[in-house]
């Protein structure tokens, strides 16, 4: 009689069930940022598994301690990459997030931001606009947004935060960019520009919409589009999540090819298949979506399109997490670098390690992630670049705070800013 | 850390078997720091034990009698590298691949390369002298330890052994506490040998019909004469496995394949590349041929290291046993497991370093089905008993642990074992290290 399957078991992401299948080789500890900071081992998938597994056999109490384990994590798919066995712990560990937030529910302010604000776009532009007017948030440059941290409680802990963008991108790109005269025109594409493009870096938004049409492409802006809802299922709001990709979903159906420059846009755009259970009707349709989602560099590298740097300066590349790990993007960045005009490329040790923001573990979590934020510092540092490219708002943040805190003389840059050259700005 | 979620994590080691939590877990950073613990642990008869990346396989670092975990993963530099002496000095908590790639840019080369080597310590490893593929020809963590610093029970830190390959002054020491499983003292710093990085390589990979033609073939390369740096065979299920999740090109009907690493000079591993190919074609190889370059090589250790993770990933628990007979005995061993799968009806995967006679039959099992577990657990008490038979050891690699302590008695003589209990009772009177390994208690 035989009782195990012959062959490897599919591996579905968000089964709780999954942690099982955890072998403890204990390789994730290798390649975990915050391991490898603190070396604690219910902050790494390994430990973190054995946790899941006993709340799951219902022999550890779900409590804010466990809560308060699951939150260290990056989401970063380090340990993923690395496992034997294919265990998806980034998975698992929202999951269990998510089996939390249903058993105890969210917390209040929580509560009003995931499900209030992030995903009512006009909402949020009403409410960060009446930030922007007040005195001293959005006309100093680097310094910390202490109103709205207050306001939402979300961003604390001496984060130097860009300032807000004044015109939001809503104001600033037209519902189409056409390309410029001469250039033939290859196709349409919809850009799906995420918050961080729509109200921090508005002018990167705009920007990333103006390459794309430069390399042949009309790019379509539509205005209505919510959060990418990421960082709420991270939180284990799947609920809010999943509504968030339905409207993200109805609103694009019409386009072929969805284009965003946020990697952790992309990451979510790329996962809402994953997102919708087996049994859900939504389902298909999230993965035929899905599949018309690409990353602007994954895009653009096989355009072949000419670009010049204003004067000829050394660059450096960051590989944010949700752009490797999750989407397995990293060679293209790197060929866009290095097919623009008076750029030269260097690599710096450790490029594919993360910057330690993870979203709202920077926050909750501000001396580890400053001591992975110190690391990359020294790397950039050590490269001699002017410039260190990213292709993720969540990095620019980290990695203008760390430039500032380390005084290193150097730019953080949008590989788009790079690539839309002099002549636009 | 006390908290109850944080002791849960220290609780076990990579084995399914055991879990035991500690009451407290701490992490010094200096040898002065765990004198401090020691003394606190004698005085108060607290059980102390000492943990590194907790990725071994046989309990030893599971704390069975609760207590103190020293986890030692904070003592992580690397202090000396000494090109000119061919030697290194290093705390113990550094992990071994880290260790590797800061060797490798000063072209040297430290070779017991157990496959764990991504998450193991180095103090894990000298305490569990470890080993993996390079066996064959360069041997495991003992033959390059030269010296360490430890801390003793009562607290007292001690230097042994020194900086030098021949070193004979009095007992060897250093050697005592290679593979005592934390059970003598705490290592600190280690001082290890190293080598000059050989600067050629060549991989051969050899397909058989049976697994047992595979050992037979093992033995013919060695026997002419020819010492391959690696020596891994991989059965009919690890080749299905690999190419469905890496397809390069394996014969799926293959019942086995052998992949060889040759390294020295350019000359001498052309020439050990043609006289490894006529023996395996004289053992009855179906096809057997070099790799054409380094890329296709680094694609057959690839799926080498991927063979195992498909195992991990094939069934709920595994025994993924250590054991290991004379090179003379490996058809033999082979020959017996494949009647044990049989006898038990069971998926018994062969993946192993045939060269050092060290395999590592892996049960797959679920430990949820009590009547299929049970099995499993016959299976491997027989295949241990079939090793000691051929003359061989019940652990090659894993150490004694937890996991194989009840076959302590067949594997060693009872006045053996007392030199053993002996042995522990110099170093640590109060029974306060890793206590219940190893050996069991007599009754």
């Amino acid at each position: 009689m035989k009782t195990l399957p012959e062959s490897l078991p599919a591996r579905e992401g968000d089964n709780l069930d999954d942690a099982n299948k955890c072998m403890k080789c204990g390789f994730c500890m290798y390649n975990c940022p915050i391991y490898k900071v603190d070396h604690i081992e219910s902050h790494v998938a390994r430990g973190r598994n054995v946790l899941i597994r006993q709340a799951n056999e219902k022999t550890i109490p779900t409590d804010a301690e466990y809560a308060e384990r699951l939150s260290y994590c990056l989401l970063c798919g380090r340990c993923a990459a690395i496992c034997p066995a294919k265990v998806q712990s980034p998975d698992i560990n929202v999951a269990a997030r998510t089996d939390v937030v249903n058993r105890k529910g969210l917390s209040l302010p929580k509560r009003v931001i995931y499900r209030g604000i992030l995903k009512n776009r006009k909402l949020m532009a009403n409410l960060l606009g009446a930030a922007a007017i007040v005195p001293g948030v959005s006309t100093k440059d680097g310094k910390p947004l202490r109103h709205m941290a207050d306001f939402t409680s979300v961003f604390t802990k001496g984060l130097s935060l860009p300032k807000l963008s004044k015109p939001f991108l809503s104001s600033l790109l037209p519902a189409k960019t056409s390309p410029p005269q001469g250039v033939k025109i290859k196709g349409q594409v919809a850009i799906f520009p995420g918050c961080a493009f729509e109200f921090f870096f508005a002018d990167i938004g705009e920007g990333i919409a103006q390459v794309l049409a430069k390399a042949g492409y009309e790019v379509v802006y539509i205005k209505d589009l919510t959060c990418c809802g990421l960082a709420v299922r991270s939180a284990g709001d799947l609920k809010t999540a999943q509504q968030m990709a339905k409207h993200n979903i109805q609103k694009l159906a019409k386009f072929d090819r969805i284009i965003t420059g946020c990697a952790t846009c992309g990451s979510a755009l790329k996962d809402y298949g994953k997102w919708f259970g087996d049994k859900d009707p939504f389902k298909k349709q999230a993965q035929e979506f899905s599949a018309k989602v690409s990353d602007f560099s994954e895009f653009l590298a096989k355009e072949g399109i000419k670009s010049k740097a204003a004067e000829p300066v050394v660059v450096t590349y960051h590989d944010p997490c949700h752009m490797k790990w999750h989407q397995g993007i990293s060679s293209q960045p790197r060929e866009l670098l290095r097919s623009i005009e008076g750029v030269k490329f260097v690599e710096m040790e450790g490029a594919d390690d993360c910057c330690g923001l993870g979203g709202a573990f920077t926050l909750a979590h501000r001396d580890i992630s400053l001591a992975i934020q110190d690391k990359k510092m020294q790397n950039i540092k050590n490269t001699g670049a002017q410039i260190v490219v990213t292709s993720c708002p969540g990095c620019l943040i980290q990695l203008k705070d760390g430039v500032r805190r380390n005084k290193l003389p150097v730019k953080v840059m949008h590989i788009s800013e790079l690539m839309r050259g002099t002549e636009d700005k | 850390m006390t908290a109850p979620l944080d002791l849960a994590s220290y609780a076990f080691d990579g084995t399914t078997s055991w879990q035991s939590k500690p009451d407290v877990v701490v992490f010094p950073t200096t040898a002065e720091q765990v004198s401090q613990i020691m003394k606190l642990a004698t005085a108060q008869k607290i059980p102390v034990t000492p943990r590194g990346a907790g990725s071994n396989l046989s309990g030893g670092s599971v704390p069975v009698s609760a207590g103190i975990v020293l986890c030692m993963t904070r003592m992580n530099k690397i202090l000396k590298i000494d090109a000119d002496s061919f030697t290194v000095t290093t705390e113990v908590g550094v992990v071994l691949n880290d260790l590797n790639l800061e060797l490798t840019k000063q072209n040297l080369f430290f070779p017991p390369d157990p496959q764990s080597f991504l998450a193991a310590t180095i103090g894990g490893c000298v305490s569990e002298n470890a080993g993996g593929p390079y066996a064959v020809k360069y041997g495991v963590f003992k033959h390059y330890l030269l010296g360490l610093t430890a801390v003793l029970p009562n607290g007292a830190i001690v230097k042994l052994g020194g900086n030098t390959v021949k070193n004979v002054t009095g007992y060897d020491l250093p050697q005592i506490l290679c593979g005592s499983e934390g059970t003598l003292a705490v290592i600190t710093q280690v001082t290890l040998r190293l080598l000059p990085l050989p600067p050629s390589h060549r991989t051969v990979v050899a397909v058989f019909d049976k697994v047992v033609t595979s050992g037979q073939a093992v033995h013919k390369v060695l026997t002419a004469g020819i010492l391959p740096a690696k020596i891994e065979m991989m059965d009919n299920w690890v080749i299905r496995r690999i190419e469905e999740t890496t397809p390069l090109g394996l014969p799926l009907d293959a019942g086995s394949m052998l992949l060889f690493e040759l390294d020295g000079t350019q000359s001498a591993v052309d020439k050990d590349v043609e006289s490894v190919i006529k023996s395996c074609q004289q053992a009855g190889a179906i096809n057997v041929r070099a790799a054409k370059d380094a890329g296709e090589a680094a694609n057959f250790w690839t799926a080498r290291r991927a063979g195992f993770s498909a195992i991990y990933g094939a069934s709920p628990n595994i025994f993924a046993e250590d054991v290991t007979v004379p090179i003379s005995h490996i058809a033999d061993l082979i020959d017996k497991v494949q009647q044990i799968a049989k006898k038990y009806d069971l998926t018994i995967v062969i993946i192993g370093h045939a060269g050092d006679g060290n395999l590592h039959p892996s049960v797959l099992t679920d430990k949820k089905n009590a009547e299929h577990y049970a099995r499993a657990e016959k299976a491997v008490d027989e295949i241990f008993l079939a090793a000691l038979e051929y003359g061989g050891a019940i652990s090659g690699e894993h150490g004694i642990g937890l996991e194989k302590k009840r076959f302590m008695k067949q594997a060693m003589q009872p006045e053996a074992i007392d030199l053993l209990r002996g042995i522990k009772k110099v170093f640590d009177p109060d029974n306060i290290l890793n206590p219940g390994k190893i050996w069991e208690e007599k009754s």
